[in-house]
């Protein structure tokens, strides 16, 4: 009877297990081997590791990385500290509407991600609205192009990143903060802690391990970011923006094809994504 | 209650189930909504099915404009159907970027039966793809094509190896055009910026910035593609005889980087981000010119108010070269027959007839579309030497012809994109303020970085 039930559960599992080795599995192993291979289009050999190494001497593979690095270092923490501030604001019953304001921040990751990236290179272009009020408003004497200075091209990037994700960490958060009693909030009341000390004392503890999951998403997104460098500042000026996503698309479909190296670049990533979700998981971990 | 929670998983489990199914047909779904805009739904699906069929008179093309390659195609189409009534085309409109990635996966994937009968390519690539993909298109040398009417210059793109790979499309002749009516204002006429040089095109575009506030040019930021035209226009390329790059250390490079500087700091050229705004310039009258391949006419032509004020010409020469010529190319296509194609002698025959072969073809599209045809005969029509109302009753497609049989043929190499994108970025870098010999260096460097294994 018992292994009648396993057979049975098995069963239904099938279709599922079947799926996933066909779109997930497959393709990656496949990878994997397309990765230890080398030469133009179809015309490919064996040669082990050599497309690794290639990886650290590619420069602008590595001015990609370090690109990606900025973008990490800079924007997961502004947008995560934002992501919490507003969430623990909107917590408040006092504040009216909060249904509303919910939504209005939520909204932006519900656009895709092509539409509000030519949406933010049309806002900051030379003749678009944040230049056009700023010389209105007399803050700049003359129109800036954003998208041609490489540390204002980034800072654009990381502007429409908070702009698209914050809310969506935001959601987390709030969901987070339903789970702790606000029997906890009255008691420290009582006791006479202040609105930070509550904040920090109880909000941000209890919700560790929300915050720890956003930040390993935010990382693993950053890394894998592409939308917003190509269509954003196609990678410009020079290479200066450019993601390593992006880059292997280039060597992938612009230039002459070399699938092996780009694949190998790919496995980069998924290590580098891999180590940074343990090491966050290490530091967030309280049991000693 | 029970029966209300019932009837919601009910409910969930349909749309999840829906949605899995609607995932599914996706992929096979594509094919047909992407020719919804060339002709209906079922004639694609017929066509697709029916394409690895010997005997079938359909013929399956991808080409990206829908008023320019694409309308040309359906000419042609026309003009073929006369002694072929049975025959049919499918034309899918595949824009380039796309072509790329899907041309990559099918090749990549060894799925070729989702290759297209006819398929358009940018001159630029085609040498890329014919090396890289040895499988993806078919040797028409013996098809009994005529490829000696052809452009010699033009015909050298889609000969590799002296087998020729494709039937010549357009031409991409570079034209200066100017805004005659900005030109008066700063009392210059077209003439005045013929046959000239840089040095005199940034004199006269110094007066006209001061005189009018216009630019003469404008540049899209990030692209080296008017490098490579005023290099081409003496002859010079990036390539040594073996093959190698020759960038870093290549003076014509550095002169040519040098008077893009010169232009820029003197708001002769206005250096813009995208095509959009490129685009933008000139139709909205930011510009007082444009040089670029003639294909660029079509654009000029949207900004119908500024009809009869236009006026083309010559691109400026590089001075004190001794190759130098005001003649030079950005661009143009070739048609090519891919191995998936099961009716080759149908594809060849139409070619032949159409293409390569029928002046009637030339002359319909040209006053339409501006495709300038790289097929010599036609270049004897009567339709060549009207004159255009937009450009101030000038014959201009006579003088582009006459531009395009002068200008000098270079060798654009397998590695293009790489040299072209290299060069992108040390011109954007160079006008952020880096030192040209060694950003030329670093473009050598990514370049052969490139070319390695």
């Amino acid at each position: 009877m018992r292994q009648k039930q396993n057979a049975t559960g098995w069963l239904f599992l099938v279709p599922a297990i079947i799926l996933i080795c066909g779109f997930s599995i497959y393709p990656m192993i496949s990878a994997l081997i397309t990765s230890f291979k080398t030469g133009t289009g179809t015309n490919m050999t064996f040669t082990g590791l050599t497309n690794y190494i290639r990886c650290f001497k590619d420069d602008v593979f590595i001015q990609s990385l370090k690109n990606c690095f900025f973008y990490l270092i800079i924007q997961v923490p502004v947008m995560l500290i934002l992501a919490l501030a507003l969430a623990s604001i909107l917590n408040n019953p006092k504040i009216k509407a909060r249904g509303f304001f919910r939504t209005a921040i939520f909204l932006p990751c519900a656009t895709s991600l092509v539409a509000y990236a030519i949406i933010f290179r049309s806002l900051f272009a030379t003749d678009g609205f944040i230049n056009t009020i700023a010389v209105k408003l007399g803050i700049l004497d003359s129109a800036y192009n954003f998208l041609a200075n490489p540390l204002s091209a980034k800072i654009v990037i990381i502007i429409a990143l908070v702009w698209r994700w914050t809310g969506y960490n935001m959601v987390f958060y709030l969901a987070g903060l339903q789970n702790i009693e606000y029997s906890v909030y009255e008691a420290a009341k009582i006791d006479g802690a202040s609105a930070i000390q509550t904040f920090f004392k109880i909000t941000v503890p209890l919700l560790k391990p929300t915050i720890l999951m956003t930040a390993i998403m935010s990382t693993n997104g950053t890394l894998q970011l592409f939308d917003e460098s190509m269509n954003l500042t196609h990678g410009g000026p020079g290479n200066a923006s450019i993601t390593m996503s992006h880059y292997i698309y280039n060597m992938s479909f612009k230039g002459v094809p070399n699938f092996g190296y780009t694949s190998a670049m790919s496995f980069i990533i998924l290590i580098m994504v891999a180590i940074l979700a343990l090491v966050q998981m290490k530091v967030g971990d309280d049991r000693e | 209650m029970k029966k209300r929670t019932k009837i919601i998983a009910l409910l969930m489990a349909t749309i999840v189930g829906s949605s899995l199914l609607a995932g599914c047909g996706a992929g096979t779904d594509t094919k047909s909504s992407k020719s919804d805009s060339s002709s209906d739904t079922e004639k694609a699906d017929s066509a697709d099915k029916t394409s690895s069929d010997g005997d079938d008179q359909t013929l399956t093309v991808w080409a990206w404009d829908q008023s320019f390659n694409i309308y040309a195609m359906k000419e042609a189409e026309k003009i073929y159907q006369k002694d072929h009534p049975d025959f049919k085309l499918n034309i899918v409109e595949t824009p380039w970027d796309d072509m790329q990635t899907q041309l990559g996966t099918i090749v990549g994937s060894g799925n070729y039966s989702q290759l297209p009968d006819i398929c358009l390519m940018q001159d630029f690539a085609f040498q890329k793809y014919v090396t890289t993909y040895p499988d993806l298109y078919q040797d028409i040398t013996d098809s009994g094509i005529d490829f000696s009417k052809f452009a010699e210059s033009k015909l050298a793109a889609s000969t590799i190896d002296g087998k020729n790979y494709g039937v010549p499309f357009d031409n991409g002749a570079e034209v200066a055009c100017y805004r005659t009516d900005i030109l008066d204002q700063a009392g210059y006429t077209l003439d005045d910026l013929t046959d000239i040089d840089w040095n005199k095109f940034i004199e006269i575009g110094t007066d006209v910035y001061e005189k009018t506030g216009y630019s003469l040019l404008s540049v899209q930021a990030g692209s080296s593609d008017l490098i490579y035209q005023m290099m081409q226009s003496a002859g010079f390329g990036t390539w040594k005889d073996d093959g190698t790059p020759d960038i870093a250390g290549n003076e014509h490079i550095k002169q040519c980087i040098e008077i893009y500087q010169e232009m820029v700091e003197a708001h002769v050229l206005a250096v813009v981000n995208s095509w959009d705004e490129y685009v933008a310039t000139f139709t909205s009258g930011k510009t007082a010119g444009v040089i670029n391949g003639c294909w660029i006419l079509a654009s000029i032509q949207t900004a119908e108010d500024q009809s009869g004020n236009w006026g083309l010409t010559d691109m400026p020469a590089i001075p004190d070269a001794e190759t130098a010529t005001n003649y030079s190319n950005q661009g143009g296509s070739t048609w090519a027959i891919t191995t998936n194609c099961k009716n080759t002698e149908l594809a060849e025959d139409f070619l032949a007839k159409t293409f390569a072969g029928s002046v009637e073809l030339y002359d319909t599209i040209l006053p339409s579309s501006g495709a300038l045809a790289t097929w010599l005969p036609a270049s004897e029509s009567e339709v060549y030497s009207e004159p255009q109302e937009f450009f101030g009753g000038q014959a201009i497609y006579k003088q582009i012809s006459d531009f395009a049989s002068k200008t000098p043929t270079v060798d654009l190499g397998v590695y293009y994109t790489e040299a072209n994108q290299a060069l992108a970025t040390a011109v954007a870098n160079v006008s952020g303020g880096s030192d040209i010999d060694s950003e030329l260096k670093t473009a050598q460097d990514t370049v052969e970085f490139n070319m390695g294994q």
